[in-house]
């Protein structure tokens, strides 16, 4: 299994390298055309300048070959073929790139990981790392990130840190799957602070994009729904979401996942208890 | 919706690029070598060549730069309007995404991953519109021309069959399940319980149509989410046939719990007479602010 610190520091190594090296060819390429003439090169300019053309597309060539890699590790995750998905990161991580997009990618997915292996303290170390570099092309690649620290937090029960995420996304455009994993996240946060009037703001509207969600989190997000109405006196409502959810998926794996939805599903009471 | 499906298919199909950018390269490699040639013969003009051929060079570069910017933009516009036919298509905004796919599939798509996904998308669509000999033609289509992986071939398979079973071709569609049992994760696939249950109920079978809903039904609310409401109107209707009007009240009022009953009578029409006989799971209705109002039945 990769270390996160050991795929950290080669990431950040490797991102140093390729920096290095692209200016390198670049400031190669201008010497070339600009100071070659003027010191009469000659020829020798114009066919180094083909040898950096050739360099640089042959080093492009193998970047392309190292993001090919972890083309597939998002749709191995989640068919839940971790070994696979992990064997190719690592040879991502540890192949050659010049370019900073294939290092960031194959980072993001490691944290997709270790995020589907319920490894959260793992997944959150990845995110931050991540978001600690300039995206540049890829700074689409925040806003799943974000969510995933989101979610690796609200994991950890780090609630300022899975508030301080939102804030943040909120001020970005998402698109239909990252609003309704933000709305699952969202959700779940508010109940954990017990902020149970806010999660029925638009309650229509929540419950018709539950129905858009993989099984388990709309059942989910359904319980916190009921549970939020079941607290604020709203009991036909939280009834019909309490057996929406029951519909999805079974209601004691649920409480077993999230305990604070216990209170939708009591125990049955004991037989020969004390009166 | 007025889409010509069959000029769809054929305006889509990805059309090999001629490079220009390859062969201007290869050409302006040649101008510089076949400069130094002449300037290595004439003394005077070495100068002179040695600008032209900097200013080729750099001519070169600065279009292999511009050509891979406007390529990838063009890939990226590509991605961006499919990824939005996909949320219409999920928002259930029929009308709009049935343009959207439209406009896309006229002209050749850049990919055919691309196509691909627009084309499944307008299957969609299509089935909505009750427009299932074009979802028959786009499978068809799809499963004679591309390579695909076996879990897509068993999707686009379904969707084969549900068109079928929708136009009444009741031996076709007897053929599409049998070929959908041979693969190999057909007895894990939620998605065929559903297509069995349906031709069994179209057919006057509910005992059998049961007895796949009660070995399926765990499977289809697993994969299915939502759609398990599918499942439980169609059992309600076998119920109802085997006179078990008890068994299909409950299924019924299930299936209403999960989805609006109007929805899933447009869905499977023979089950339309079911919403006179049994009562559908009513509602809770919300004002604006999101809270109840009042139950409506």
């Amino acid at each position: 299994m990769i270390s996160v610190q050991a795929a950290i520091s080669r990431f950040r190594r490797d991102l140093t390298i390729g920096a290095v090296l692209r200016a390198s060819l670049a400031t190669g390429a201008v010497a070339c055309l600009l100071v070659g003439p003027m010191v009469g090169a000659g020829y020798g300019g114009v066919l180094l300048l083909l040898a950096i053309v050739v360099v640089w597309t042959m080093l492009g060539y193998r970047s392309i070959q190292g993001s090919r890699l972890t083309a597939d590790s998002p749709l191995l995750i989640a068919s839940g073929r971790f070994d696979e998905a992990e064997s190719r990161i690592d040879a991502a991580l540890r192949s050659f790139s010049l370019f900073r997009p294939a290092k960031l990618l194959s980072l993001h997915h490691l944290a997709l990981l270790r995020h589907a292996q319920r490894r959260w303290q793992e997944s959150a170390q990845l995110c931050r790392a991540l978001q600690r570099q300039r995206l540049g092309t890829l700074r689409g690649l925040g806003k799943p990130s974000t969510l995933v620290l989101a979610d690796n937090l609200l994991h950890l029960g780090d609630l300022p840190g899975v508030f301080e995420a939102i804030c943040r996304l909120y001020r970005q455009r998402l698109n239909l799957a990252e609003a309704l994993t933000m709305m699952q996240i969202q959700t779940e946060y508010l109940a954990c602070i017990g902020a149970f009037e806010p999660m029925l703001a638009q309650v229509w509207t929540k419950v018709q994009l539950a129905e858009l969600m993989p099984p388990l989190p709309a059942a989910r997000t359904q319980a916190f729904l009921a549970l939020a109405a079941k607290k604020t006196g709203r009991i036909e409502l939280s009834r019909w979401l309490r057996r929406r959810a029951e519909q999805l998926t079974d209601a004691p794996a649920l409480v077993v996942e999230r305990p604070i939805l216990a209170e939708l599903w009591p125990p049955p009471p004991q037989a020969g208890g004390n009166p | 919706m007025r889409i010509d499906v069959q000029t769809l298919l054929e305006s889509s199909r990805p059309r090999p690029r001629l490079d220009w950018m390859a062969y201007l390269g290869v050409l302006a490699v040649a101008a510089v070598l076949g400069m130094s040639l002449l300037a290595e013969r004439s003394g005077s003009a070495r100068e002179d060549t040695e600008s032209v051929a900097s200013l080729i060079m750099v001519l070169v570069m600065a279009g292999m730069f511009l050509n891979t910017f406007l390529q990838t933009r063009a890939a990226r516009l590509e991605h961006m309007r499919m990824e939005l036919a996909d949320e219409l298509v999920q928002l259930r905004r029929w009308p709009q995404a049935a343009m959207l796919l439209q406009s896309m599939l006229s002209r050749p798509a850049r990919s055919p991953i691309v196509r691909l996904q627009a084309l499944l998308a307008l299957c969609s669509v299509a089935a909505r519109f009750h427009r299932f000999e074009d979802v028959t033609l786009i499978t068809d289509q799809l499963l004679e021309e591309m390579p695909l992986d076996p879990m897509a071939t068993h999707m686009i398979k379904l969707s084969r069959a549900m068109a079928l079973l929708r136009e009444d071709r009741l031996f076709d569609a007897d053929r599409a399940i049998s070929d959908l049992r041979h693969f190999s994760q057909a007895r894990e696939s939620g998605g065929l319980g559903l297509v069995e249950m349906y031709r069994d109920v179209k057919t006057g079978h509910p005992a059998e149509a049961l007895e796949v809903f009660a070995a399926k039904r765990d499977l289809i609310r697993r994969q299915l989410g939502h759609r398990v409401a599918d499942a439980c109107v169609l059992a309600a209707k076998a119920h109802d046939l085997l006179g078990q009007t008890e068994q299909a009240g409950q299924a019924y009022a299930q299936a209403t719990l999960m989805s609006p009953a109007v929805e899933l009578h447009r869905r499977y029409p023979e089950t339309a007479d079911l919403a006179n006989k049994y009562r559908a799971t009513p509602a809770p209705s919300f004002n604006q602010s999101g809270a109840t109002l009042e139950v409506v039945v």
